[in-house]
């Protein structure tokens, strides 16, 4: 019995693992029909499906439509421009905070406000539209009551071309800042408290220590978060679904509401196949150019 | 030598009372909507009238509340406790054995099944392709589209696997020694091991399909069928007043209907709160 042979076949390993294998099945089959069967449908948008009976092949027509649509490139752009904004405006919030949070020596205090921080995280984007509709409104809003208290006239935020996109950054921010500044949190109460101790001893100030030993401890979880990050920044769907309306269209249509409307409630869906697909490679692309850069900086991959 | 000290902790001391202040911003940005949105909808009408913006409650009735009751927003809240507790069951049922049989590590085809979990999580194919598969499979209209559909998060899977991982295999090899199989090693040792994060994912699953929007509109034409977040954003940004339209609902009674798309949150949330640094490592996706 010592010598157990180490290498089982495959066959008898399967037999052996019957039961666990079984437990894999459903998700499996979830798996395969949700997640994957969706990959090959990415081939509808090669064809004409939607309108006829009879789905033909038309290779790169509905590509050749969408680059000569003004819609689509109006969409594009403003995913781009959202995009970007949330990149830039979004992503050091949550990074910020936690090490302002960290700084704080009561850690009940410290505690509290995570506790705190968290909560808008859990709430639809329903829920959150409707509360910036309230703090926005013009008639009772009271961001409108301190521009009306200042003598101007009040603003219609979510019907403005001007301010459409701050909107939908700022609501981004106040829903997913606390739920980011956890993660970070997280990932600096594993820092090695000798190595701080190591640069006071090396007569390293506050910045230094922040330069030198937190950011890059922190540096596989910002990659990690700027990665998952990117693989969705541009596929930002629902919070504009629910917070646009016809009044912004022109800075708040992004490709995602675009297929929607000329998938879902139009019927094209060979069309709008071939514009989602032209939006996910893409951020593919970024995930895995990012990827690439990051496993510079870092030992490994993230992925 | 000594002055510099001084100075530093002078600088420090600064610092400390402009992060408390900083910090303290932040959570009242936070803290103060919500809670317009709870005092708001317990005030009686005279106060919201004249479109004040509540920080302080001025009255207190559950007449908004009785109204809400009395409308056709239950038949809305019906549908979304039947999709939340309905798909809860599903996804756990799923969710757990796939966990499971991914945390042992001599698994026939693991490596395999892990590139095909994370894999999701970078690459979406966006909601069209989603949308052909959930029509040709004859579900548009019916309540299973925004069950099954999204039954499984990949997150949560992973949480699951990495936490029964870390279970000794010493106690694993011990029951299998006693005569049990893969069945009866999750059931009478990883389960009862695995509370804590079982109910941290049940509990997540819970709020997300109470959240669920989009797969709702795209999926149910029927309005009989609509979940509660589906009407509450007709009655918020249809009838949204900041884009200059009448509002016949008074914002007291909207306020009522918005806490019911609240409440599983705010009652669920400190049970979750206490887990979500466990369940939140994303460092631990790999491997």
């Amino acid at each position: 019995m010592k010598q157990k042979p180490k290498v089982l076949s495959l066959r008898k390993r399967i037999s052996q693992q019957k039961m666990l294998l079984l437990m894999v099945l459903p998700g499996f089959i979830w798996y395969v029909v949700f997640k994957y069967l969706p990959m090959l449908g990415l081939s509808l948008a090669f064809t004409d499906y939607g309108f006829r009976a009879k789905v033909s092949f038309i290779g790169l027509k509905n590509f050749h439509r969408l680059l000569t649509s003004t819609i689509f490139w109006n969409a594009f752009r403003n995913t781009l421009v959202i995009s970007l904004m949330n990149i830039v405006f979004y992503f050091p919030c949550p990074i910020i905070v936690a090490l302002l949070i960290n700084e704080l020596k009561n850690f009940k205090v410290q505690k509290a406000i995570q506790f705190v921080i968290y909560v808008p995280y859990f709430f639809s984007w329903v829920v959150v539209g409707s509360v910036f509709v309230n703090l926005l409104s013009p008639e009772s809003g009271p961001i409108n009551a301190i521009i009306k208290a200042l003598g101007h006239e009040p603003i219609y935020f979510m019907a403005s071309v001007t301010y459409f996109r701050s909107v939908i950054v700022s609501s981004y921010i106040w829903r997913q800042m606390g739920y980011g500044a956890v993660i970070y949190i997280a990932a600096l109460t594993t820092i090695e408290p000798q190595l701080y101790e190591a640069a006071t001893i090396d007569g390293a100030g506050r910045w230094q220590q922040l330069w030198n030993v937190t950011l890059p401890s922190l540096r596989p979880t910002i990659v990690t978060m700027l990665l998952l990050n990117l693989a969705h920044v541009l596929l930002i769907f629902e919070q504009i679904l629910v917070m646009y309306n016809s009044a912004v269209y022109d800075v708040a249509d992004v490709l995602q509401t675009y297929v929607y409307r000329e998938g879902v409630l139009s019927g094209d869906i060979g069309y709008s196949v071939a514009v989602g697909m032209f939006t996910s490679l893409i951020s593919l692309f970024l995930v895995l150019s990012t990827n690439k850069l990051s496993s510079r900086f870092l030992e490994e991959p993230i992925l | 030598m000594s002055t510099k000290t001084i100075k530093e902790s002078a600088g420090r001391k600064v610092f400390n009372v402009c992060n408390i202040i900083f910090l303290a911003l932040v959570v009242i940005s936070i803290v103060i909507p919500i809670w317009n949105v709870l005092i708001t909808s317990f005030a009686m009408d005279k106060d919201v009238v004249g479109n004040d913006y509540l920080l302080v409650p001025h009255s207190f009735t559950l007449e908004n509340y009785y109204r809400v009751l009395h409308s056709g927003y239950m038949q809305a809240f019906r549908n979304s406790l039947f999709v939340a507790v309905v798909g809860t069951a599903l996804s756990i049922v799923i969710s757990i054995p796939l966990g499971f049989a991914l945390s042992r590590k001599n698994l026939v085809g693991r490596k395999f099944l892990m590139g095909m979990l994370t894999f999701t999580l970078v690459f979406d194919v966006g909601i069209m392709p989603f949308y052909v598969v959930v029509r040709s499979l004859h579900m548009i209209n019916k309540m299973a589209a925004i069950i099954v559909p999204v039954a499984v998060s990949t997150f949560n899977v992973i949480i699951i696997k990495n936490y029964m991982s870390a279970i000794p295999e010493s106690l694993i090899e011990s029951a299998r020694l006693d005569g049990c199989n893969d069945y009866g090693v999750l059931l009478r040792i990883v389960l009862p091991l695995s509370v804590s994060i079982i109910a941290a994912v049940t509990l997540f699953y819970f709020v997300n399909y109470w959240n669920r929007y989009f797969e709702v509109i795209m999926f149910i034409n029927d309005s009989r069928k609509y979940t509660l977040q589906v009407v509450l954003r007709s009655l918020m940004f249809e009838a949204d007043d900041s884009l200059g339209g009448e509002h016949y609902v008074y914002s007291n009674t909207k306020m009522a209907v918005m806490v019911l798309g609240m409440v599983p949150v705010l009652v669920i949330y400190p049970f979750i709160q206490k887990h979500f640094v466990s369940g939140l490592m994303i460092g631990s996706v790999k491997g």
